[in-house]
């Protein structure tokens, strides 16, 4: 297993022990830190990882998939995005963003990459304005052709009700898999891990359920994430207190 | 005057609910980069624009609502500042708070908002990107912070707005009220709601999708934040907190430290705790992790209770603050009363650390004779019983009766008002409720709790270079678990670095500490300004003469030594004197020459 990449002030090999030493007289909390590292597991390390194992082949990242119980809602899927599209992060350019269902639930809402496309069988463009790279399974947005704001017929084709338009230009924000790496599920997994695994993953998960995913909306991925985690409480109503006072 | 090549806009929004206008207000690079933002730039405008004995309810006081050169970029973990005089301690605090309102505030192309004026009838504003817009609250009025927040996005048709409202308690001005952040997060230890309720203000909602933060030196400033978060992701310090979050500190301070708040600082041992704590969050209660923006910690846990009385109350419970002041100090050995009080705060918008503490204290009061239950319109408070102490934080939060009013006052007041010896129970230190903290068993906390401007704040920073770092953690507005507290030693210049890169600045690791040494310092001469001085920092009677009766830190106490070993530390690092006065020299090196006039006017008004 490849070995993480330490940051560079850490490269004089800080151990562990030697940060917390560093905090325990910068910060005065080493009770606190050593406390809770103590009372941790240690983190299996790299279980996640979307690197293999030395020798086999990397996966070829062309479906993503969405364990969305896991979600913390954390949007560091949004804000790689919009850095690795856009150069900065803007959350509101992202490919990939978190719905919230009754705050109580947060939902990663994005391109499931469904075989058939719907998306670009609306397209009424000739040539298509969005087309899939054969390579990574991406999908391609033409600017030059795309129609923007006007049309958005793939917003309307779309089962997940994923496309968002682009609030500067208006065209649809559509997941082109960043030419076969997919940086968001890069930033769920490396972060993701305790006490659960990450939400975002570089594989269909196989038999057909990316197919069977892709026409849950956000609302109703929201609406079962509610029922699953929050029964009996399912519209994260507020129970206390009852009663209370009405305007003045 | 500079604009800022990156990190900022430049412009702060600056709101007039007097007027119910709203105009952008320039901020220079210089300004930033000599206070940062959030909890700094607040104590620059307060001390810029405010003269001693401000008063809180002022028509101009402000609430400045901050958050930092970090919040909306790629660097980890958001938090937004609120900055205001607070009604409780009569002087400029500040509270810090996470969700995601920050970074919504920087997309929408603001560095921050200002909020003065009083509006005639209940009003609430949204920012999306470049436009203010007053609406009406009157139908809000009244309705709890969780209603309020939900009308909001119904009324705005965006579920992802980010909102901050006040609960029924600012309404009405209870002292102890806060500001909650999209429904779950709380900004309490200012005081703002009931600056928000005066000013007739419910709340606001922000959205922002047109602006990014402008960044100088994008590789620069990547790197550096990559090294910030990488090492919170590769560090194991936090698998704990991703774990437990604080609630699973409850059970660590009990069992090891000594330091668990029990029935208002009696004790620190309460085996109770095994009942209300993180552990048994984990196994009947948490359903589910929530993290701030870009934060790999998710320290928040929701959680459904499954039955009994308060079936089907969703909460985010306990955290180590809640659940110790509302939890092990009120004696409460049932997960899901606790769990109700702590909800019944949010709803109310009450700060759960100094509600808790008024309620510990008035028990202790009741059992000791010093209140009968006629003072308090016929309440008896006592150890463990939920349903009183339900009905008093209705009180309080409702300003209901005669109890309420005086409840909602706070322990400081409140004891005063009593008598009887009364001081020796109540635990206050500049006026504001202790934390969860116990300071006998968990001795370095002592200078959070009398060093930091707040007083009686757990989040001051343990230790004077903890002060400091706090302080820049603060303007920065990034949450001190992810980021001075795991980057230890090298947090001066992963910041600098992160600066450096996002700002256009030259800041050396030296300047990070003169930076931190000048924002306390801002805030150290608006405290003296107000008389503060040596006498306030101390702890409160009881740590000084109680021992602590049972626990692992058994007849622990905190001695006079204790005491002026930390003032000496303290006052040696910042450069102020003996009496806990900035020295003109300290100000003279810290490029604040102009503010010695005010100071020796405060030294010659109080004689120090």
């Amino acid at each position: 297993m490849e070995e993480k990449k330490l940051p560079d002030v850490l490269k004089k090999e800080t151990t562990r022990r030697d940060f917390l030493r560093g905090t325990a007289t910068a910060a005065g909390s080493a009770l606190a830190i050593t406390a809770i590292g103590g009372i941790a597991p240690k983190k299996a390390e790299a279980q996640y990882s979307v690197q293999t194992a030395p020798g086999t082949k990397p996966y070829a990242q062309k479906y993503r998939f969405a364990e969305r119980q896991n979600c913390t809602g954390c949007r560091s899927c949004e804000f790689a995005c919009s850095l690795f599209h856009t150069g900065t992060a803007r959350p509101a350019l992202s490919r990939i963003y978190i719905a919230k269902y009754k705050d109580i639930v947060d939902v990663p809402v994005m391109c499931w990459h469904c075989d058939d496309a719907p998306c670009i069988a609306a397209c009424p463009t000739t040539p298509k304005a969005i087309q899939k790279d054969p390579k990574t399974n991406g999908i391609v947005l033409n600017e030059k052709i795309c129609l923007g704001a006007k049309c958005m017929k793939c917003q309307e084709a779309c089962p997940a009700k994923y496309i968002r338009g682009n609030p500067d230009t208006g065209q649809p924000l559509i997941c082109d898999l960043c030419g076969g790496d997919p940086q968001c599920v890069k930033a769920c997994q490396e972060q993701a891990g305790n006490p659960q695994g990450p939400c975002l993953m570089g594989r269909p998960i196989g038999l057909g359920v990316n197919m069977a995913y892709r026409s849950v909306t956000p609302e109703q991925a929201g609406k079962d994430l509610a029922n699953l985690l929050f029964y009996p409480n399912v519209e994260g109503k507020r129970v206390v207190p009852a009663k209370t006072r009405k305007g003045r | 005057m500079a604009t800022p090549k990156g990190g900022n806009f430049g412009k702060v929004l600056e709101i007039d609910l007097s007027k119910l206008t709203y105009k952008t207000r320039p901020v220079s690079d210089e300004i930033l980069q000599q206070y940062i933002g959030g909890r700094g730039l607040g104590a620059y405008y307060a001390l810029t624009e405010y003269k001693a004995g401000k008063n809180a309810f002022d028509e101009n006081a402000f609430v400045f609502v901050g958050p930092g050169p970090l919040s909306g970029t790629m660097a980890v973990s958001h938090r937004t500042c609120f900055v205001n005089i607070s009604p409780l301690t009569g002087r400029l605090n500040h509270s810090e708070c996470g969700a995601h309102i920050a970074s919504e505030i920087k997309f929408a192309g603001w560095d921050g908002i200002y909020i003065k004026g009083k509006a005639k009838k209940p009003t609430w504003f949204t920012v999306v990107n470049d436009k203010v817009e007053f609406k009406d609250a009157s139908r809000m009025w009244g309705k709890t912070t969780d209603e309020a927040h939900e009308m909001m996005i119904k009324e705005m048709k965006d579920p992802e707005i980010r909102t901050a409202v006040i609960g029924p308690a600012g309404e009405n001005g209870a002292l102890q009220a806060n500001v909650i952040v999209e429904r779950f997060r709380a900004a309490s230890r200012s005081n703002t709601g009931p600056v928000f309720g005066d000013k007739k203000l419910k709340g606001f909602a922000v959205r922002g999708t047109k602006y990014a933060v402008p960044v100088a030196d994008n590789a620069k400033f990547l790197a550096a934040a990559r090294t910030g978060k990488e090492i919170n992701i590769a560090g194991e310090a936090w698998e704990g907190l991703k774990r437990w979050g604080t609630g699973g500190l409850m059970e660590l301070k009990h069992f090891l430290h000594g330091s668990l708040i029990t029935k208002n600082f009696q004790t620190t041992w309460y085996p109770d705790v095994v009942k209300i704590g993180g552990e048994e969050a984990a196994r009947t209660f948490w359903k589910r992790h929530s993290s701030c923006t870009n934060c790999p910690a998710h320290c928040l846990k929701l959680g459904v209770i499954r039955d009994g009385k308060y079936k089907g109350l969703v909460a985010e419970s306990p955290e180590y603050e809640s659940g110790g002041l509302l939890g092990s100090n009120l004696g409460m050995t049932k997960f899901d009363e606790m769990t109700a009080l702590i909800e019944a705060c949010d709803a109310y918008g009450l700060d759960n650390i100094s509600t808790g503490g008024t309620l510990g204290f008035l028990t202790e009061a009741m059992e000791k004779g010093a209140i009968k239950p006629a003072d308090l319109d016929g309440l008896k408070p006592k150890w463990g019983d939920c349903d009183t102490y339900m009905a008093m934080i209705r009180k309080i939060a409702l300003r209901e009766g005669k109890a309420g009013k005086f409840m909602a006052q706070g322990v400081a007041r409140m004891s005063k008002q009593i008598g009887k010896g009364s001081d020796a129970y109540a635990n206050v230190v500049k006026g504001r409720e202790l934390a969860a903290h116990d300071p006998r068993g968990d001795k370095i906390r002592a200078y959070s709790y009398t060093m930091g401007t707040n007083g009686g704040d757990h989040h001051e920073g343990q230790g004077s270079k903890a002060l400091a770092m706090t302080a820049m953690a603060d303007s920065l507005c990034s949450c001190s678990f992810t980021s001075m507290l795991i980057w230890g030693a090298n947090t001066d210049k992963i910041v600098t670095d992160m600066l450096n890169g996002l700002c256009g600045w030259n800041m050396k690791p030296e300047d990070y500490w003169t930076t931190a040494k000048r924002i306390m310092t801002a805030e150290r001469l608006l405290n003296v300004r107000e008389g503060i001085s040596s006498k306030d920092d101390r702890l409160p009677k009881r740590f000084f003469t109680e021992k602590l009766p049972a626990g692992p830190k058994k007849d622990a106490i905190f001695t006079a030594e204790d005491q002026k070993k930390m003032e000496a530390d303290t006052y040696g690092f910042f450069g102020w004197d003996a009496k806990g006065i900035p020295t003109e020299a300290t100000l003279k090196a810290y490029g604040m020459d102009a503010f010695i006039g005010e100071l020796n006017a405060a030294k010659k008004k109080y004689n120090l």
